[in-house]
């Protein structure tokens, strides 16, 4: 099953008389239970990317299939509809609710989908369990750590049990201690739940966890093959 | 709801603010409304809380009681007219009353409006206390209970100034007053007795009556008018429009209240409005994953709504604990349909002034989750 497929993909954006080719002609397809990490400096594409593969953002050209669906032509009623379902993002810090506990966090995906059955609790606690929150069930992100806010916003991704896991800089405000510990949990779950993942990152210490590696400058999506 | 609630129970520090002022606005309009409500049944409750769809007075009248004089065998016409079911002859005269055997000059006196009506016609209210009025006893009268704050009391002798007349209070009936002066009903042929006793006073008029009260279904005015050649007929309202200084004070208060309504709909407005903006990343958020404009704006519509309820029931029960501690010579009456109208009013207006906050909310871009700075 595939997760994720990119093809011939451009974004262009236009600013006055300017315009800025963000990503040119990436294609690019990462199966289910896949972890890939994308590198690149500053300015080089990678929020863009990761926006049109998470139906945040319309590309130019090209088409995006996310779960073998083509959401290239969606209207923004159905691209949110995409994210309910078939994607779990995980931004970098302070995305979460701050007037909801840990469980509320993941329940809320739920809501925003109809209503909270009592499996769907079950499954949280048992999210929360893996990513060894188990004491910070019913705790506000302001009585949590850096590190424990992110796995909680980590939880919250596969909450809804998407296709897709999107991962932006996710260890961008953490130490190296926490840094590993998140993004070994995240590769953990990526592996036993099969989800197709990407996750954007500067810090190349965490390259380790993921399967591939691609580097992106200037819009140009190339695989790094040296690195592993 | 479910945000709603759990914002409002997390972050009450916040929302008290906002709750503080829905509390304050509605205390005053509620204040407002129970003056008003005071004022204008002082002015003319008795006219306001007749069962009548018409009155009919003298031609030339104004629609004016007290400048209207016809006579009572014209009731006997007007319910011949077409939609006509019942009449009430009414007078009035404005007098000052004293208990019996104190003097006229030392004596306490007390201004009041004498009311001459036909005993059992349906513009008598009913007692609240002792007796209605009887054919029988012709000097028993049934008064307003505001009296009692005078000092008077069930079975009193009453002195009219300028008559020799005596009259017994026979019982007691809430919210009666005309031209700002509590109202004693009295028999209409004893009301003559006391009115008319100079000779020619009645102008000749046989069974002099001021107005005569109109009951029915559908009533036409201009059909009403052609029992006889001299009268005039208006709506209830009309003739409650042309109690002396009724428009004027009613027209006041209205206008402080729809002015209070209208700044507190831009000031909640602004408030919920700077809300919604402190939180454009949050919604940001839950916009990147999955949540659609249906969600949010209803989470958020339903914490202005859960906020206004809230206020405004404290604002009714401040309201009616004000009530124990208000002056008894004030004139306040709060009414039950008026509290609930304003109510829903003043909860229509804290949801039309989230609208600015909900047009806000459709357009933020999910983008701005992942935090980028352009
Ligand atoms: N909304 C936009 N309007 C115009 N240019 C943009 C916009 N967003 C990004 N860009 C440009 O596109 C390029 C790629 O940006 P981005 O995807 O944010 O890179 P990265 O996340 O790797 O820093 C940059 O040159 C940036 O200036
Ligand atoms: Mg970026």
């Amino acid at each position: 099953m595939t997760g994720i497929q990119l093809k011939n993909v451009t974004k262009r954006y236009q600013e006055n008389e300017f315009e800025t080719i963000a990503l040119n002609d990436v294609s690019l397809t990462i199966e289910a239970g896949e972890f890939v990490a994308i590198i690149g400096p500053s300015g080089s594409g990678k929020s863009t990317f990761l926006s049109i593969a998470g139906a945040l953002l319309q590309a130019t050209e090209g088409e995006v299939f996310i779960n073998e669906q083509n959401i290239t032509h969606l209207n923004e009623k159905e691209l949110s509809a995409v994210r309910l379902k078939q994607i779990g993002f995980i931004l970098q810090t302070s995305n979460l609710i701050p007037y909801l506990t840990a469980l509320d966090q993941l329940l809320v995906v739920k809501r925003m989908n109809g209503s909270v059955t009592k499996e769907d609790k079950i499954f949280a606690t048992e999210l929360l369990n893996d990513l060894g929150l188990e004491k910070k069930r019913n705790k506000f992100p302001n009585e949590c750590s850096g590190g424990e806010r992110q796995r909680i916003a980590i939880a919250r991704a596969f909450m809804n049990d998407p296709a897709i896991i999107l991962a932006d800089e996710p260890t961008a405000s953490l130490d190296t201690n926490r840094a590993h510990e998140v993004v070994k949990l995240m590769a953990n779950e990526v592996k036993a739940r099969q989800k197709a993942a990407v996750m954007v990152t500067h810090d190349e210490r965490m390259l380790d966890y993921c399967d591939r590696v691609y580097r992106i400058e200037d819009g140009i999506l190339k695989e790094e093959t040296n690195l592993i | 709801m479910f945000l709603a609630l759990k914002e409002l129970i997390h972050s009450k520090g916040r929302f008290i603010m906002i709750g503080l002022i829905i509390v304050l606005i509605s205390w005053l309009v509620f204040i407002l409304s129970g003056l008003g409500t005071g004022l204008s049944d002082l002015a003319a409750g008795t006219l306001k809380r007749a069962e009548a769809n018409a009155v009919v007075f003298e031609e030339g009248a104004d629609m004016s009681i007290s400048k209207s004089m016809l006579s009572e065998s014209i009731s006997d016409d007007l319910l011949r007219q077409k939609g006509v079911s019942d009449t009430a002859p009414i007078s009035t005269f404005s007098t000052s009353i004293r208990k019996s055997g104190t003097s006229e000059e030392s004596g306490k006196k007390t201004d009041a409006i004498l009311i001459g009506i036909e005993p059992g016609s349906f513009i008598e209210p009913t007692s609240t206390e002792g007796k209605n009025l009887t054919d029988d006893a012709a000097d028993q009268v049934l008064v307003d209970s505001s009296l009692k704050n005078d000092g008077f009391a069930i079975g009193d002798t009453l002195a009219l100034s300028g008559s020799t007349e005596k009259l017994t209070i026979g019982g007691f009936t809430d919210h009666q007053t005309l031209n700002h002066q509590p109202a004693i009903f009295v028999n209409l042929d004893q009301f003559r007795t006391i009115r008319y006793a100079a000779p020619g006073s009645d102008n000749g008029i046989e069974d002099i009556v001021n107005g005569i009260l109109v009951q029915g279904k559908d009533v036409d005015l201009n059909e009403l008018t052609k029992a006889d050649e001299h009268i005039e007929a208006g709506s209830k309202k009309a003739a409650v429009n042309a109690v002396p200084g009724y428009s004027a004070e009613n027209a006041t208060i209205t206008m402080m209240l729809w002015f209070l309504m209208i700044i507190s709909a831009f000031i909640l407005g602004v408030f919920f409005y700077v809300l919604t903006n402190q939180k454009t990343q949050q919604f940001g958020v839950l916009k990147a994953i999955g949540g659609s404009n249906g969600f949010i704006i209803r989470s958020v519509i339903s914490q202005v709504f859960v906020l206004s309820l809230i206020s405004v029931l404290i604002g009714i029960g401040l309201t009616y604990l004000t009530t124990l501690f208000l002056p008894e010579a004030m004139p306040f009456h709060l009414e039950v349909p008026m509290v609930m109208i304003y109510s829903i009013v003043l909860l229509l207006i804290s949801l039309i002034s989230s609208l600015f906050s909900v047009v806000k909310i459709a357009k933020i871009d999910p983008l701005t989750a992942l935090g980028r700075v352009e």
